[in-house]
């Protein structure tokens, strides 16, 4: 039914969005296969001999391989732990009556809204008084403050999705709410849980504010490295992209073989 | 009686996660609101001393601060309206049947500008719009605009990159809203007009509200929050042209390391940001 | 005869003490200084810049000699101050500090650094008796490691503010030299020099401390001004103060667009592309613009003392010292000061230099064979006489300079007038003064 003048125009802007989405990183993986002469170039060159010389340097010169492994050490660690504390509290939410529900649904999903500035001064002088600074187990505390919300926020709809039924016959059989929470709804909440797990290690391992003021060497993660090279006397370009491309390659494979729950996940919280 | 439960067992589902996060979550705060009331200065530490609501007045005084909560939220009414609008573009393409294909790499493209670290975003585009070997001026036909220093082309390329990172996120809350629409009504609707703008506004418009919404939320909560990618690209200049609320507290907090002022900043921020939340929350979600 | 036999008892006096350190310094070895502490680990911040470049390429020296492992963290200069500062806050692992001059006073203030002769006295087995104090420039020394007349630090990466210029590019312009005065460089040589795409000067100025050192302050002392007057109120609606802003903003015209952007790393880049005359940069800079490999002007580069203002030539200083950090326990404070007196000593200024650094060391530069070096006599021109409170180095500097980046950038890009400008930086400036106790008299005045 389409005409072909509208099919093609269809093409073109599917194209161009296509096109303005992927072509940053295009220039961001290039520019890091440049030498310093040849990032500086004007205006840019496109065809030029690559080098892998900046990420020799940027992985075992600089380091920032150990803040990688840092990265995904605490973006692992939170993200579990922000399930194994949130699933259960998602399932009460969902499921008990209690008073204060409200509140206290909206007070978790309000720690999402905080902006992280609010809680790195004070979270630095508590650190240091606990001496707990530059240790991993900071950041995967700290960062539970934007992934607990998110995992109440999803599991709790999920939960809330799944016919009562189903529970009612199982605690006739004797079963406890643990029980059943673990059984019954857990499997059925499985997607949720997905969802929420995805977002947590996402913005857990792009997370820069706390990561630059929390850690300094052992528990330095790969973003606040990246800005690291921001010094004023000189701007290593092509490191500094080598540094991006290794932070973000990763999290956009991921991103991409989970992207059906991710838009299911940005969606869940939004359409119901 | 549905969901009694005794409530030994509410609290051991719930009370974990209400532990943890008030140790991470509230404790800081009860510290901050302690510190906003004292002169508290990293590098005079020797002489910390009650100030009441000094710091208060002064952070609600200053013109500096409003000045930078008000640029944060003409950011948010500069890019959040482009947003809607290339998103909503974007999800009615989408939307539209054939090509498959094609649709399946564009949503899977879409997903790559949400997933990347906002720091890096700030870092690409100091390489991309350098005024000399940036490739935005030689994408212009060789143009010479200076981005990176002039005040206004500054605060464009925030907005360019705000509305890159989150277009596809609006784009894809909004195209899940209008798959939701049910086929015969949207096909029966079609055959009475022709019109795209009739079916749009008065067949899809209510299934796209909710997740207008949550876009409305979350970019203002978003906005509140942004630091790295202006960290990175700008650091808030040149002059004060992109420094935005959290920028400003962090200038102060850990640059004039003036803790206690940047405390009594970060607190008004909280007030703020929680009497949005709540509008918004008790206004557009009354359900729970 | 009296006096003369005093002078002859004194000159003995001196002979023997030479003597006995002489004596002393066959005994003396870093070697064996080191002995006890050999298998210590110090903590270091180092900047991402040629002066640690070097002496990090003579680390290994250093660390085979003594046994003592030196961990460098690297940090751009915009962070070191706040790493360091949240460190020693924290009671951390830094057992040196980097001190830049502006902030010694606040580093001394806070007890983080121990003087130089305290540490001395508590260890003096390592102190190496060629350390010849006197061998560093005074004003470097007293300025980048002293505070209230004691010495805590000793230099290390030093600068001061030259001219570097394009001799090619002032040749075809038909200039035989650089500008003698600024008020030269404006009127004569940039109209000259600001045409098609290239400019005659640029004059980084970022709203970093690089707003404050190296483009408000330096157009401030030249022409008379300065930031605090005797009483310690603001001197930035005085005349001169008001003149020298005036004229920046006025030279403004022949610097390229966007200067507020510019950074060092922009103004070094656009110097070496050849798109720039001249600049106003720090001596440290030199290998970096005669290096072909980042230079494209390498052979035309010149160097020459900052030009003169009315009030003379008041060029900008700026520079690093290192002082024991009091945080780290009794091993690392010794070793800390072994790594402070090998990195600075006079036996190591020449291959410092040599690699890129910059010593403050006067008896290298009287050395043969500095050709090359074309900075030389510009730079001791420089450290001869100089201001010490180029920019004030009290504890409140990093709270003002703030106040001046931010107002300063303004100024710049003409939303504020400098009367305005300076106003609002002298209000904002005397409310921190005042805070800190200087105007109820809790404080002395020193800057």
């Amino acid at each position: 039914m389409m005409t072909t003048r509208s099919y093609w125009s269809q093409i073109a802007l599917l194209a161009l969005i296509i096109l303005v989405c992927v072509f940053p990183f295009y220039w961001m993986v290039t520019t890091s296969l440049k030498t310093q002469v040849v990032a500086l170039e004007s205006p840019p060159v496109w065809l030029f001999e690559p080098t892998l010389a900046n990420y020799r340097e940027a992985l075992f010169e600089d380091g920032v391989l150990r803040t990688l492994i840092n990265s995904l050490i605490i973006a692992i660690s939170t993200t579990l732990l922000a399930l194994v504390l949130g699933v259960p509290a998602a399932f009460a939410l969902a499921r008990f009556e209690f008073r204060g529900k409200k509140d206290l649904w909206f007070w978790f999903i309000t720690n999402r809204m905080v902006s992280p500035i609010v809680l790195a001064l004070p979270f630095f002088l508590i650190a240091r008084n606990l001496s707990l600074l530059d240790k991993h187990i900071t950041l995967i505390l700290i960062y539970l403050t934007f992934n607990l919300p998110i995992v109440i926020w999803i599991v709790t709809d999920q939960f809330r999705g799944i016919p009562y039924d189903l529970d009612e016959a199982a605690r006739l059989e004797g079963a406890s709410q643990f029980t059943i929470m673990r059984k019954i709804c857990l499997p059925l909440a499985m997607p949720g849980v997905a969802v929420s797990a995805i977002f947590s290690f996402i913005f857990s391992w792009n997370e820069l504010m706390f990561g630059l003021i929390l850690t300094r060497t052992e528990a330095k993660t790969a973003p606040a490295m990246a800005v690291s090279f921001m010094e004023g006397y000189n701007l290593p370009y092509g490191k500094i992209m080598a540094t991006s491309t290794l932070i973000v390659i990763p999290v956009l494979i991921f991103a991409l073989i989970a992207s059906k729950q991710l838009v299911r996940g940005l969606t869940m919280g939004a359409v119901k | 009686m549905r969901g009694q439960v005794p409530r030994r067992t509410i609290f051991a589902f719930i009370g974990p996660a209400v532990i943890g996060l008030a140790a991470v979550g509230i404790a800081p705060l009860l510290y901050a609101a302690w510190t906003s009331a004292h002169f508290y200065n990293l590098t005079k530490l020797k002489r910390v001393e009650f100030l009441g609501f000094e710091n208060y007045w002064t952070v609600l005084t200053d013109e500096v601060f409003w000045q930078a909560m008000g640029r944060t939220f003409f950011l948010l009414g500069t890019a959040l309206p482009l947003q809607i609008a290339l998103g909503l573009g974007i999800a009615l393409v989408l939307h539209q049947p054939g090509l498959t294909l094609v649709k399946t790499l564009a949503r899977l493209s879409l997903v790559l500008p949400m997933a990347t670290t906002y720091a890096v975003v700030g870092l690409l585009g100091q390489v991309m719009f350098n005024q000399k070997f940036g490739v935005v001026n030689q994408l212009l036909g060789g143009a010479d605009i200076n981005w990176i220093g002039d005040p206004q082309n500054a605060f464009a390329m925030i907005v360019f990159w705000d509305v890159w990172q989150w277009t596809p996120f609006v784009a894809l809350v909004l195209l899940a809203g209008l798959t939701m629409v049910p086929g015969e009504v949207e096909e029966a609707a079609r055959l009475e007009t022709k019109s795209k703008w009739i079916v749009l506004r008065y067949v899809q418009l209510p299934f796209l509200v909710p997740g207008l919404v949550a876009v409305l939320i979350l970019r203002t909560a978003d906005t509140l929050k942004l630091f790295d990618m202006v960290f990175t690209l700008t650091r808030g200049g040149p002059g004060s042209s992109t420094e935005f609320i959290s920028l400003m507290i962090q200038r102060v907090g850990f640059r004039g390391f003036d803790q206690g002022l940047a405390s009594a900043q970060a607190i008004i921020l909280l007030i703020i940001t929680i009497v949005l939340a709540q509008i918004y929350i008790r206004v557009f979600y009354k359900e729970v | 005869m009296k006096t003369l036999r005093n002078l002859l008892g004194t000159a003995a006096v001196a002979s023997f003490i030479a003597t006995g350190a002489a004596v002393a310094d066959d005994d003396w070895s870093l070697k064996k200084a080191a002995e006890p502490y050999a298998g210590t680990t110090i903590d270091v911040v180092f900047l991402l810049r040629p002066g640690y470049e070097a002496i990090e390429a003579m680390l290994p020296e250093f660390e085979a000699e003594t046994g003592i492992k030196v961990n460098v963290i690297k940090h751009p200069y915009e962070n070191a101050l706040g790493e360091q500062v949240r460190d020693f806050v924290a009671g951390g692992d830094l057992d040196i500090a980097l001190i830049d001059l502006v902030w010694i006073g606040n580093f001394a203030e806070n007890d983080w650094i121990i003087p130089l002769a305290d540490v001395q006295a508590k260890f003096p087995d390592v102190v190496d008796p060629d350390l010849d104090i006197d061998d560093f420039f005074p004003l470097v020394l007293n300025a980048f490691g002293g505070w209230n007349d004691t010495l805590y630090g000793l230099p290390f990466d030093n600068y001061s503010g030259l001219m570097f210029y394009n001799r090619c590019m002032l040749e075809e312009a038909g200039f035989d030299g650089p500008p003698e005065t600024w008020q030269e460089l404006k009127d004569t040589y940039g109209p000259a020099l600001t045409k098609d795409g290239k400019y005659a000067f640029a004059l980084q100025s970022k709203r970093n401390e690089t707003q404050s050192a190296d483009s408000f302050a330096r157009m401030l002392w030249p022409f008379g001004g300065s930031f605090l007057d005797d009483e310690f109120k603001s001197n930035l609606m005085s005349d001169e103060s008001q003149a020298g802003l005036k004229f920046r903003q006025e030279l403004m015209e022949y610097m390229p667009d966007g200067i507020v952007a510019y950074d060092h790393a922009e103004t070094v880049n656009g110097f070496s592309q050849g798109d720039i005359a001249m600049i106003t940069e720090w001596s440290a800079f030199y290998s970096s613009v005669v290096s072909p490999e980042t230079s494209k002007v390498a052979d035309c580069v010149e160097i020459a003392p900052e030009p003169t203002g009315p009030a003379g030539r008041k060029p900008a200083l700026g520079g690093f010292s290192l002082a024991v950090a009091s945080q780290a326990d009794e091993a690392e404070q010794a070793a800390a000061y072994l790594f402070i007196q090998w990195a600075t000593s006079k036996a190591n200024a020449r291959e410092y230099l040599e690699r890129g650094g910059v010593p403050a060391r006067q008896s290298v530069y009287q050395e043969d064979g500095l050709e090359d070096f074309k900075f030389v006599p510009a730079l001791v021109e420089s450290w001869q006489d100089g201001v010490p409170e180029f920019r004030p180095r009290f504890a409140e500097w990093p709270e003002i300079t703030e106040i001046v980046q931010e107002w300063g950038t303004k100024m710049m890009l003409g939303e504020v007038s400098t009367e305005e400008g300076a106003q609002e930086i002298g209000t904002r400036m005397e409310a921190v003064l005042d805070a800190a106790g200087y105007y109820s008299g809790d404080k002395p005045l020193a800057q």
